[in-house]
């Protein structure tokens, strides 16, 4: 099994669609005139400066698998019919992880003391987004990688906490991630910090 | 070769060998060197099918990906595998020595460090080399840097033909964000003998690629697409392009200008055979340009063209004078830096100067330092601004760009250490028409040294493409004279040299008070004689918009579409279609909430007040009405959340500022709440939290917000302590909303007779309706229930 791949740094170009998605923003419908625009554009360009995108991936063979389990080497198991069935079909597997880092975390923190909470919550949306994106990046990675190997990534991720996938699962993902060496911690709700970080499982299959 | 016909090269190999026996998860590299034959017969196929060249079989034949397989002997692998390829093709077909990525970013982009990656690449190269491979391809390039890492290594130890192919994603770009005429323009300068584009995209993509290279190609093009991406055919995936269907796309390939064209991944022997057919006789196209002036950052090309808007080169970053700089790059720090380089970017320079010259500073690794930094942390192609030959190396060395030199002056000594270096490098420089001791004061004494200078960079290969040359600008104040010289000079390397001029402007106003004014009129002035590019200070505001006035005057922006998109449209906050009369002080203050209104809303408070309106009924009858509108528009989404925000904002400071007056006004009467609000113990987040403060304080609450990771205990304290009739408690995981069952039956045990209100992501009605709580969806919600619930 090899160890865990790091990315120090994670470049990507600013999902803005899917920002203004975040914050409610509907086509046609909501209003922004020129002057707001600008204001969040550039509130949006700031959240950017503030981040510091890392990640990490790491491929596993899946050992055995039934219906409601996916063992992987070294005795790690799985326990979850709804991980269990997005993984069918799917010899190996990556964990991904991403994280924003703590600066941007700081500064939304900062924003409700200062009041400026309309700039936080642009800030934490950024935030959000921009993980995300930087997940994708990790998998066209991933993509590029495995393209020689006649493998593909299946489409679509799945994180703890999703279904009966539980989030206590989320300690041993951390664990084989080596996740503190991107500057992640894991608290005893199994919550990850700094907030904008994020972990995945990618199903990857043999190409016909 | 190139000149007459487009090569061809060969297909994928892997699926080849795959089809061929070899199993999966093995090393293929030592997989060939113990089965020959099998990858002989592979490429004894493709040169059949009529393949021009054919790739060793070495993509992961470099230190690190051998090692994945304990592998140490890299030279000797990639060496013998070369024979293995020489052995089963003879000495007729072109053979190319197949370098592949190590699988890890290099810096600044990553943690493997450029000169171990060009060593790795060195290591790799001199085993194919060994070998006899006739040229060099260094093929799947995702990182710009590593490229350029793999490219030093060869042309550092050889002279072989190298091609260089990176590979962009769907979007047009490789992972980092190098676009096709980025890295193309990196490459070409660096010494690439060919550029283009491999794997990741089919035919249809890698075409457009090509036609985004063509008109500033200085070398042939190269393209190796997939035989296409996942497709759905009648309801079933298929993956590859059929070889009719592929080589289908020979002749727009030949039209878009490709030299060398060939197949990647889900290609066989049958794509290149039919490609073959298809190109038949078609024309290549050669570069059509032998050098070009344009400049590149990993992320962004800017070509000087003669016709197109004038260049600012931010000269902020450069230590003379700025105490903060110097002591800043003293101490390694990078705030200050960082900060220059944007707020220049964003006032509109199109690259930026970077000089680190402070006494006593150790100026090669500062370079180095501010360099990479600067290389991520800006789209904009840097200028490197140094006196010191070794601190320019090392800039030139570490870029991950086509670098503009700053500058290469007519002192002996001083060319002959930075010609040779910026020829390595392929940078473009600044031609400084200073000779031994003194700084000529005539157009004509210039024209001379430009001239001599001129001569000797061509013996080094360079064009006037490859220069821009100073027209040295001199303090007004002191001589006079000196701005005609300047112009003379400028029109002189423009209209009979055909070059490029440059000058730095901010000297011409030295020692004059309102130094802008002189700096703007040069600026127009030199414009007008032909002036390219200026190193300037682009955050004054009047310089940039004569810049751009004398862009359009002189025919360098089209249509003025970029003066027109910087001056036309609404300027500052005001919202357009306002009432015509003027408004009354409440109509002013209702407006200003739902225009989320910071900046005036305390003034049109006060201006109410003033006109007569107490307090209570401004916030009953003008402020409650225009949030409770903003929550409307919300609920529609005719407003999204940044508006709802800054609306609660505006009205969270009036409310505050006119607090005196409403304490007054209550005067022994009570205030509604106090709401506690509290994130459950163990859970972080809290801005859906906040935001629900804030709405509950616009509509006249007492709020206390406990925090985030607050214990039952902690909370039903606080609830005795303020007396607090309603608790909203918040929690985003499902492992933290066991807590709030905790909370209210520990506040039933303990006789507490407050009531509930649930929120956060993983909440619902259901959850909220078992444990007899309120829930509400988002802050407006929150509002209303609250409301309700008292």
């Amino acid at each position: 099994m090899n160890g865990p791949q790091f990315f120090d740094r994670i470049t990507v170009q600013t999902p803005l669609r899917n920002i203004y998605r975040r914050l409610g923003y509907k086509k046609g419908v909501t209003r922004l005139e020129a002057g707001r625009r600008d204001e969040l554009e550039t509130w949006i360009r700031d959240a950017g400066l503030l981040m510091h995108l890392k990640g990490v991936a790491r491929r596993f063979p899946v050992t055995a698998r039934d219906s409601s389990r996916t063992l992987l080497p070294e005795d790690v198991v799985f326990e979850s019919r709804d991980l269990a069935s997005f993984l069918d079909g799917c010899g190996e597997i990556a964990l991904i992880a991403a994280t924003a880092g703590e600066d941007i975390i700081n500064a939304i923190e900062q924003t409700a003391a200062a009041n400026q909470l309309t700039r936080g919550v642009v800030f934490d949306a950024v935030a959000s987004e921009t993980v995300d994106a930087a997940l994708d990046w990790i998998t066209a990675y991933l993509r590029q990688a495995l393209r020689r190997e006649n493998k593909a990534p299946r489409r679509g991720r799945f994180s703890a906490g999703y279904g009966d996938f539980t989030l206590e699962n989320q300690k041993r993902i951390f664990e084989l991630l080596e996740l503190q060496r991107i500057g992640v911690r894991i608290n005893e709700s199994f919550i990850l910090i700094p907030e904008k970080s994020v972990t995945a499982v990618v199903g990857i299959r043999e190409k016909p | 070769m190139l000149r007459k016909r487009i090569l061809v090269l060969d297909g994928a190999t892997g699926t080849e060998l795959q089809k061929r026996g070899m199993p999966g998860g093995v090393c293929p590299e030592l997989w060939c060197l113990e089965n020959p034959s099998v990858i002989q017969d592979v490429q004894q196929e493709y040169r059949a099918a009529g393949s021009d060249v054919v790739y060793t079989c070495t993509f992961g034949g470099n230190r690190f990906k051998l090692a994945e397989f304990n592998a140490r002997n890299v030279l000797e692998v990639n060496r013998d595998l070369a024979r293995v390829s020489r052995k089963a093709l003879g000495p007729k077909t072109l053979i190319a020595g197949d370098i592949g990525p190590t699988g890890q970013f290099v810096k600044p982009f990553g943690s493997l460090d450029f000169e171990e990656a060009v060593d790795v690449f060195k290591e790799q190269a001199r085993g194919l080399i060994e070998g006899g491979v006739d040229l060099i391809v260094i093929e799947t390039m995702m990182d710009i840097q590593e490229a350029r890492a793999a490219l030093i290594a060869v042309k550092e130890i050889s002279d072989l033909f190298t091609i260089v192919t990176m590979t962009f994603e769907k979007d047009g770009r490789t992972l980092n964000g190098t676009d096709p005429r980025t890295a193309l323009i990196t490459l070409q300068a660096l010494g690439a003998d060919a550029v283009g584009s491999n794997c990741s995209t089919g035919p249809a993509d890698m075409i457009s690629f090509v036609k985004a290279m063509k008109p500033c190609a200085t070398v042939p093009l190269v393209a190796k697409p997939n035989a296409g991406l996942p497709r759905l055919v009648g309801g079933k995936t298929t993956f590859d392009m059929d070889a009719r269907e592929f080589a289908s796309y020979a002749g727009r390939f030949a039209a878009a200008g490709v030299n060398l064209v060939g197949g990647c991944c889900g290609t066989t022997p049958l794509h290149i055979r039919e490609l073959k057919e298809r190109i038949g006789g078609a024309r290549a196209i050669p570069p059509i340009r032998s050098s070009i002036g344009a400049l590149s950052s990993a992320r962004k090309v800017l070509v000087l063209e003669e016709k197109g808007p004038l260049a600012i080169i931010g000269e902020g970053i450069n230590p003379t004078g700025k105490k903060a700089l110097q002591e800043e790059l003293l101490q390694g720090k990078t705030s200050l830096v960082r900060r220059m380089a944007r707020e220049q970017e964003e006032s509109g320079a199109d690259l930026l100067d970077v000089n680190v010259g402070v006494p006593a500073i150790d100026e090669v690794k500062t370079m180095r330092d501010v360099i990479s930094l600067l290389a991520v942390a800006t789209d904009l192609p840097l200028v490197i601004d140094s006196a010191r030959p070794e601190a320019v190396e090392a800039a030139l060395r570490i870029y991950p760009g086509r670098a503009l030199v700053n500058s290469i002056p007519g002192e002996k000594d001083k060319m002959e250490t930075l010609l040779p270096l910026a020829a390595k490098y392929g940078a473009m420089f600044i031609l400084l028409p200073l000779a031994e001791g003194e700084i000529p004061e005539t157009a004509e004494k210039r024209i001379k040294i430009i001239q001599a200078i001129y001569r000797r960079a061509r013996s080094f290969g360079f064009t006037k493409e490859d220069l821009l040359v100073d027209g040295i600008v001199m303090t007004a104040a002191s001589n006079p004279q000196a701005p005609a010289e300047t112009l003379k000079t400028i029109e002189w390397v423009s209209k009979t040299f055909k070059g490029a001029p440059l000058i730095g402007l901010s000297n011409v106003s030295f020692g004059m008070p309102e130094r802008r004014w002189l700096n703007a009129a040069f600026l127009a002035m030199a414009a007008a004689k032909g002036l390219r590019a200026a190193i300037a200070n682009p955050t004054r505001e009047e310089l940039m918009a004569v810049k751009l006035a004398t862009d359009v005057l002189g025919q360098r922006d089209r249509d003025a579409l970029n003066y027109i998109a910087r001056f036309s449209g609404p300027s500052g906050q005001k919202e357009p279609g306002g009432p015509a009369a003027e408004p009354s002080p409440t109509e002013s203050v209702y407006q200003a909430i739902l225009d989320g209104n910071r900046d005036d809303i305390n003034d049109f408070v006060d201006a109410a007040v003033a006109a007569g309106k107490t307090a209570p009924a401004l916030v009953q009858d003008t402020m409650i009405p225009a949030i409770i509108r903003v929550g409307d528009l919300f609920g529609r989404k005719e407003y999204f959340l940044p508006q709802l925000i800054a609306s609660a904002e505006t009205m969270k400071k009036a409310m505050e500022h006119l607090e005196p007056r409403l304490r007054a006004a209550r005067a022994g009467g009570k205030r509604k709440g106090p709401i506690l609000l509290a994130t459950v113990q163990g859970d972080i987040h809290d801005i859906g939290k906040s935001i629900v403060a804030l709405m509950l304080r616009n509509h006249g609450f007492q709020v206390v917000d406990l925090g985030k990771d607050v214990s039952a205990g902690a909370i039903l304290k606080a609830v005795r302590r303020h007396k607090a009739p309603v608790v909203g408690l918040s929690a985003l995981m499902t492992t933290t909303m066991v807590r709030m069952p905790e909370v209210i039956r520990l506040a039933e045990e303990k006789g507490l007779r407050c009531r509930f209100i649930l929120g956060g992501a993983v909440v619902t009605k259901p959850f909220a309706d078992s444990l007899g709580a309120a829930f509400a969806r988002d802050g407006v919600e929150a509002v209303r229930m609250i409301e309700r619930m008292l």
